[in-house]
């Protein structure tokens, strides 16, 4: 019963907005602020036309490349660090430093070392996110109870076993919070890089900013919008579905 | 945390509260931490010459366009014209980023402890604040041009949009964090509304109030580079710009090493700041 309250309490809230979206958008014209309903219209015409989704998926494939390396480099750096205090004070000064640098300042200095191609994007959305990807298993591999792995230690288990059912299975839920965070950090900078060399579907929306109407603008950042939450919803499903038992578990950073 | 007790009596004092286990737990990491801290921060210093050694010497082995060398940046930055054009970029920067980040801390902090303190304004924004926090912000650029222009206006609305949705989501989860039972107590003991809010909701947002500044301000500064890159080149944009033209990559580097450095000192000033107004707050 409640969860239809809540449902019905969510889409007063987006119709609210929605509202006051069209109300200020009918005042001051499509020049300025498109209102939804011409959105919608201009949507049909967005997706008729193909344009978007072709470069959104060509964008997106590219992404994948970085996050993926990201997440293979990430988690086990995060790991390692959180596991052995050498570790920690070796790479903490690198990734607390990496952390607060803000990719767009890297962008000028990337392309000179790496031209504007794939090379380019793949990197500038790997060091978005590695190192939140890292610090989230950081903390993740700090909090493995202590009792556990002496219990496990006390019944003679190797270092694999203690890994692989214990240390693992309480890492879990970081690593997949720790891949939620690092893909929204993953897909701001996808855009970013595109829209600096203008190509692929930051370069649509670049495009898109010249006309004079703000509806097809408006169009591509909502499928941006749902995308990204597509993407957190899948993989948060994905780890629903993997391991059940920690649905309760929520972990914060 | 006392570490005024000695280390001798420690344990047993520990186990004396340990019933409710608030104190073995925080004193005894405490304890080991600090006997590593003098350990660790040499072997981090050390970390970071061998890295620098390493980056030199690979430096040295290709082009100056391509990777400058840490020395070369250093240089940058002792080189006193430079240094002059540096600091004034910055000064000019650091408006935008002001002003950006004044306005979106407090618009974003009423706007969060309201929605937070009602379950059903919390039920009723909470998706379209998701909706709107899963876009990422430099895609509004083409729409702050339309609406702003191309100079200082839009960049402070830069800084402002992508710091707004970090600080109000983590001041809506502080504002719901709230203890039920302490604001009962306040209820039964009269405490008006202004009271409950200022005596109890406001203390126990602190916490939350300073990692939002933490949060938020990392994304300040992302902001401000990112609108001085996007929008009409000034400032620190504008001489990363001309110097990348000129194929000048260790004053590019030199840019980006303010940028990050002006970002570890505001968050070592709020860790600073935190640690003197919240001494009664245990972070975990």
């Amino acid at each position: 019963m409640p969860q239809i309250k809540d449902v019905l309490l969510g889409c007063t809230g987006i119709a609210l907005c929605l509202l006051a979206w069209e109300i200020a958008g009918r005042a001051l014209g499509p020049a300025l602020l498109a209102p939804p309903s011409l959105v919608a219209v201009d949507y049909v015409g967005l997706l008729r036309q193909g344009d978007m989704l072709r470069e959104l998926g060509f964008s997106l494939r590219q992404m994948a490349i970085g996050f993926v390396l990201a997440c293979l480099v990430g988690m086990p750096l995060g790991v390692v660090m959180g596991r052995s205090s050498l570790a920690d004070a070796i790479f903490r000064p690198w990734v607390s430093m990496f952390v607060v640098t803000s990719t767009a300042a890297l962008i000028p200095l990337l392309i000179m070392v790496l031209g504007t191609g794939l090379l380019l994007r793949v990197t500038i959305v790997f060091l978005a996110c590695v190192w939140y990807i890292a610090l989230t298993a950081y903390n993740g591999a700090r909090g493995v109870s202590p009792q556990q792995i002496t219990a496990a230690r006390s019944f003679s288990a190797s270092r694999f076993q203690i890994f692989w059912k214990i240390m693992l299975p309480a890492l879990y839920p970081y690593l997949l919070t720790g891949a939620r965070i690092g893909l929204v950090h993953a897909i701001r900078a996808m855009v970013m890089a595109e829209m600096f060399v203008i190509i692929g579907y930051g370069g649509l929306v670049h495009r898109a900013g010249l006309l004079v109407e703000t509806g097809p603008l408006l169009g591509l950042l909502l499928t941006l919008m749902i995308v990204s939450l597509l993407l957190n919803w899948l993989l948060r499903d994905a780890g629903r579905r993997l391991a059940p038992w920690y649905e309760q578990q929520r972990v914060t950073l | 945390m006392r570490p005024n007790i000695p280390r001798s009596v420690a344990p047993v004092a520990g186990g004396a509260v340990a019933a409710d286990g608030t104190w073995t737990a925080a004193e005894r990491p405490g304890a080991i931490a600090g006997r590593l801290l003098a350990h660790n921060r040499v072997v981090s210093a050390l970390s970071i010459v061998v890295g620098l050694a390493i980056w030199q010497i690979a430096a040295g082995q290709v082009s100056d366009f391509i990777l400058p060398a840490p020395l070369a940046v250093f240089e940058r930055f002792a080189d006193p014209t430079w240094l002059a054009r540096l600091l004034r970029a910055l000064s000019n920067s650091l408006t935008q980023l002001s002003l950006g980040f004044a306005l979106s801390f407090c618009t974003a902090v009423p706007l969060g402890i309201v929605i937070g303190r009602s379950t059903v304004l919390t039920r009723m924004f909470e998706p379209v604040i998701n909706a709107l926090y899963a876009i990422p912000p430099v895609a509004f650029v083409p729409f702050l041009i339309i609406w702003f222009g191309l100079f200082l206006e839009a960049r402070v609305a830069l800084v402002f949009l992508m710091s707004f949705f970090d600080i109000l989501v983590v001041v809506i989860a502080g504002a719901r964090d709230v203890r039920r039972p302490l604001i009962d107590v306040g209820q039964s003991f009269g405490a008006s509304h202004v009271q409950r809010l200022r005596l109890i909701v406001l203390p126990a947002l602190l916490p939350f109030l300073f990692a939002a500044l933490r949060v938020g301000s990392a994304r300040a500064i992302n902001g401000m580079i990112t609108a001085e890159l996007f929008f009409a080149a000034v400032n620190l944009g504008a001489l990363m710009k001309r110097a990348s033209q000129n194929f000048d990559s260790a004053a590019v580097l030199s840019v980006v090493v303010l940028v990050c450095l002006l970002g570890l000192a505001a968050q070592s000033l709020i860790n600073m700041l935190e640690s003197h107004f919240l001494r009664w707050h245990v972070r975990t």
